[in-house]
């Protein structure tokens, strides 16, 4: 999954080829959709001249895979998905998860039954009523096998039935009672306080039975959902019109539409158009980021720093020689500046990363991690003490990463020049294409005995980078890690009520792994976005939360 | 001429069966899974095995291949891996028109201003009309999309700001002028050498120097005994490049955003969506065929002395 934000910076990536040039903000523009939705016939107007002026969000989009709930597993569909759909819990900007049409819940003292009280104001799109019914059918179309969901099982696999029902063995899920119209009652197979947390995830929201089963295979043309926006139009490769919803629940949003533009995905013009007003908000890419941040610049006052749940890292695989020695792993650690990489590759823009679970995580704050310091000669002790020393004991290292480009990203080169300076290691790069990348990632474990990659949380709780990326018998455990010390802390910490004990476990599990060098942590994720003054409340969350209806536009454009 | 039409079309669908088997085949066989790259790094081969089940990739090759020629026998082209759920037809549809309108652009383009700089040329070999026109030529076809296109995106819609810098609003919209620049200006480059090479060759021919000696119009020698002949091979190229220029679309309508099939193909390409990538090396085997075939038919109009056989 990736963010919110990183959507925004797509296209603003290559956009560094345009000089210096102060903003140049369009006269108010009495449609709003301008340049920015491009209509295939050009007779004809713009969808969004139909519009009440100058109310008109204008963004940049990527065109969604898929907007059904119970299918999505990526960024970009799920921001789409979040703002025309809704489910039992949200998240808000802080990322802390909130009931949303769950109105209250409580949970058994064994922490098994979760019985949440629904909202009796919640309405489809169409006026219909949502009750606790419409959960259930919900919940089993999402884990309904011929439904093709990759998710279901990541995001409701807890609850009791839904693993039968996925293999085709059930008709119902079994822990999902429907008590009256407005309770609905979860069972999970062990206690688990992240659960609610997984139900923020679009693959749990509510749809209409109705919608989905007159619309067949392409119901989400014209989805009938819960949200605070309803789609109205979606043309593929083009534009995505969101209009607002007033019967909204949790009270209508305050423009009137949001134009998502999703031709220029990619071209690198983001930064122009925006420069030229034809949109309201833009990511800036490294190339641009010189120029946004000089206070000499009128852009400067629009830039805003938006981090994200995710990491970058270097994975060294336990399984295979030299890394199957923690000494080894230890002392390439110890041979990487990562502040010179921020400092000098990245320009700054990001945060080096000394743990595993990036800062923005809610109520987690791990102040005592000791981190493996750059330290040449300590490396140096290291790889004298480790079983390999000697750099025939082990066949010659290659450096995996994913990529089209041939030409490898900067941070890798800087990476591979820091070991042969500081270790005198030879290491070769190897780029593969990202979707070869993910069959050898996926199908052998030791292919890659080096790789670099990144993580970007799935739902906001240190179990979905502790637990998932290095328990020993986790599936998503790419680097073959195992302690056993670090898996009794995680298993522990599953079931832990007591929030802060809880936390304390994955601190304790976080040092462990970073002490024993299962990865080597680069940089926590963050972007870097251009605001125009005159939009409102706009609310940067570290992840995919619902955020348009928050945002007003005041003034002139 | 028909007969010839004919029998040249009958061989169409072998063709294609020949490229979407290898196609299908390079598909099956390569590396890289539909599934596994819409799961991105989350490892289940329980759940990715039983997607692929539902989606009947676990089928043996000629399963899957003999089900995929049936169905698009019967107009079924699938739906997309990517797109869950939508089918080939309205995928491709809207950008097939929208590519076609683009390529047709900048053919118009490399027509107009291709074939007359290269006859100027090639009537004052060596002097500076000459020069000039090769200069250009060579400067357009050194000229890559990547280059020129934000060159031109930086004097048209940044400095001038007469043009959007992006987008896509039809052929007759302003947004069509620089992708047709980018796309026509390659071409307008080898067809003015093509048309220069090609003309001198035939002004140095015996029948041109007769006619002239027969003291016919500088016009008329020119028209009817250079040109005539001289255009043939240029029309060869004309249809070969039709072809090409669906591929050259790929940068120019990823730089634009245009959404064209250039873009589709290549997010296809890093998907695994197979059904999507079967129709657009399908689409293209059939738009290189047609337009050889009509090559080879105008040859006939241009000169009689060409018969089909």
């Amino acid at each position: 999954m990736r963010t919110v934000l990183v959507m925004l910076l797509v296209g603003a990536l290559v956009a560094g080829c345009f000089g210096e040039g102060g903003i140049t903000v369009a006269p108010p523009k009495g449609s709003g959709g301008g340049s920015a939705a491009p209509g295939t016939a050009p007779s004809k107007a713009p969808a969004s001249k139909s519009a009440p002026s100058g109310n008109t969000l204008r963004l940049l989009g990527d065109d969604p895979p898929t907007i059904d709930p119970a299918l999505v597993q990526d960024a970009t569909s799920s921001e789409y998905i979040v703002e025309i759909f809704s489910g039992l819990f949200t998240l808000n900007d802080k990322l802390e998860v909130v009931p949303d049409i769950a109105e209250s819940y409580d949970v058994s003292p064994d922490g098994l039954v979760y019985t949440f009280k629904l909202r009796k104001d919640v309405k489809f799109q169409d006026g219909r009523g949502v009750t606790a019914q419409d959960f259930k059918y919900s919940m089993e179309r999402a884990a309904d096998p011929r439904t093709e969901s990759l998710v279901a099982d990541t995001y409701l696999g807890d609850i009791v039935g839904v693993k039968d029902k996925l293999r085709g063995k059930a008709k119902e899920i079994s822990g999902i009672k429907v008590v009256d119209d407005y309770t609905l009652q979860i069972t999970i197979d062990s206690p688990k306080v992240y659960f609610l947390s997984k139900l923020t995830y679009p693959t749990a929201f509510v749809v209409d039975k109705n919608n989905v089963e007159k619309g067949g295979r392409r119901w989400t043309n014209q989805p009938n959902g819960t949200g605070p926006f309803k789609l109205k139009e979606w043309k593929r490769g083009e534009s995505i019109t969101l209009v607002r919803n007033d019967n909204f629940y949790g009270g209508a949003p305050k423009v009137d539409q949001v134009v998502y533009n999703i031709a220029i995905a990619g071209a690198g013009t983001g930064m122009t158009m925006y420069e030229n007003g034809d949109i309201d908000m833009v990511g800036v890419g490294l190339a641009d980021i010189d120029r946004v941040q000089d206070p000499a610049s009128e852009l400067n006052s629009q830039l805003v720093r938006a981090p994200s749940l995710s990491i970058g890292y270097v994975g060294l695989n336990a399984l295979v020689p030299p890394f199957d020695d923690v000494k080894m792993r230890q002392a390439f650690a110890a041979a990487i500046d990562k502040q010179k990489i921020v400092d000098v590759v990245l320009k700054g823009t990001v945060q080096k990363a000394d743990g595993i679970v990036p800062p923005g995580m809610p109520e987690y704050q791990n102040k005592n991690l000791k981190p493996i310091a750059f330290d040449p000669q300590r490396a140096k002790q290291l790889l004298a003490e480790s079983r390999y020393a000697d750099p025939s004991s082990y066949p010659p290292l290659t450096f995996y990463v994913s990529g089209e480009g041939g030409a490898s990203p900067r941070t890798v080169t800087a990476i591979v020049e820091m070991i042969k300076q500081n270790l005198g290691i030879d290491i070769k790069i190897q780029q593969t294409e990202w979707a070869t990348f993910l069959q050898d990632l996926s199908t052998d474990q030791k292919k890659y005995p080096m790789f670099s990659l990144g993580w970007v949380a799935d739902y906001p709780d240190p179990q979905n980078f502790l637990d998932v990326l290095f328990h020993s018998n986790s599936l998503d455990n790419h680097t073959g890690y195992s302690n056993k010390e670090v898996d009794a802390l995680l298993e522990q910490a599953r079931t832990e009520k007591d929030q802060a004990k809880r936390m304390d476990l994955y601190y304790q599990a976080e040092q462990k792994i970073v002490g024993e060098a299962g990865w080597i942590p680069l940089d926590y994720g963050e972007s870097y976005i251009l605001v125009k003054p005159y939009l409102k409340n706009v609310r940067f969350s570290l992840g995919v939360s619902p955020w348009l209806r928050f945002v007003s536009i005041e003034g002139a454009r | 001429m028909l007969v010839y039409a004919v029998r040249r079309l009958f061989w169409l669908p072998f063709l294609l069966l020949a490229v979407a088997f290898i196609t299908f085949a390079l598909g099956q066989y390569g590396p890289g899974d539909p599934v596994q790259v819409a799961m991105g790094q989350h490892v289940n081969p329980e759940v990715r095995d039983r997607v692929r089940h539902e989606m009947g990739l676990d089928r043996p090759f000629y399963e899957q291949f003999a089900s995929y020629v049936w169905n698009a026998l019967h107009g079924d082209l699938g739906v997309s891996y990517k797109y869950r759920g939508e089918p080939v037809f309205g995928l491709i549809g809207n950008r097939v028109a929208v590519s076609a309108q683009l390529a047709f652009l900048a053919l118009l383009l490399a027509v107009a201003l291709g074939i007359p700089l290269g006859i100027v040329a090639s009537l004052h070999q060596r002097t500076w009309m000459d020069y000039l026109s090769i200069s250009i030529s060579l400067g357009g076809v050194s000229m890559p999309a990547f280059l020129l296109a934000p060159i031109l995106m930086w004097f048209f819609a940044q400095q001038l700001k007469v043009l959007p810098a992006a987008g896509w609003g039809g052929i007759f919209s302003p947004q069509a002028v620089m992708p047709a620049i980018v796309m026509g200006v390659g071409p307008v480059a080898v067809l003015a050498r093509q048309t220069r090479a090609s003309l001198i060759e035939v002004l140095g021919q015996d029948y041109v120097r007769t006619a002239r000696s027969k003291g016919l119009l500088e016009q008329t020698v020119l028209l009817h005994h250079v040109l005539r002949n001289g255009l043939i091979p240029i029309f060869t190229l004309i249809g070969l490049m039709l072809g090409s220029l669906v591929e050259g679309a790929f940068i120019t309508e990823t730089v634009f955003g245009i959404p064209g099939i250039g873009r589709l193909a290549v997010e296809s390409l890093f998907a695994r969506d197979y059904p999507v990538i079967m129709a657009l090396t399908l689409m293209v085997a059939v738009s290189y065929t047609v337009a050889n075939l009509m090559v080879d038919l105008s040859y006939g109009l241009l000169d009689p002395r060409i018969r089909y056989r």
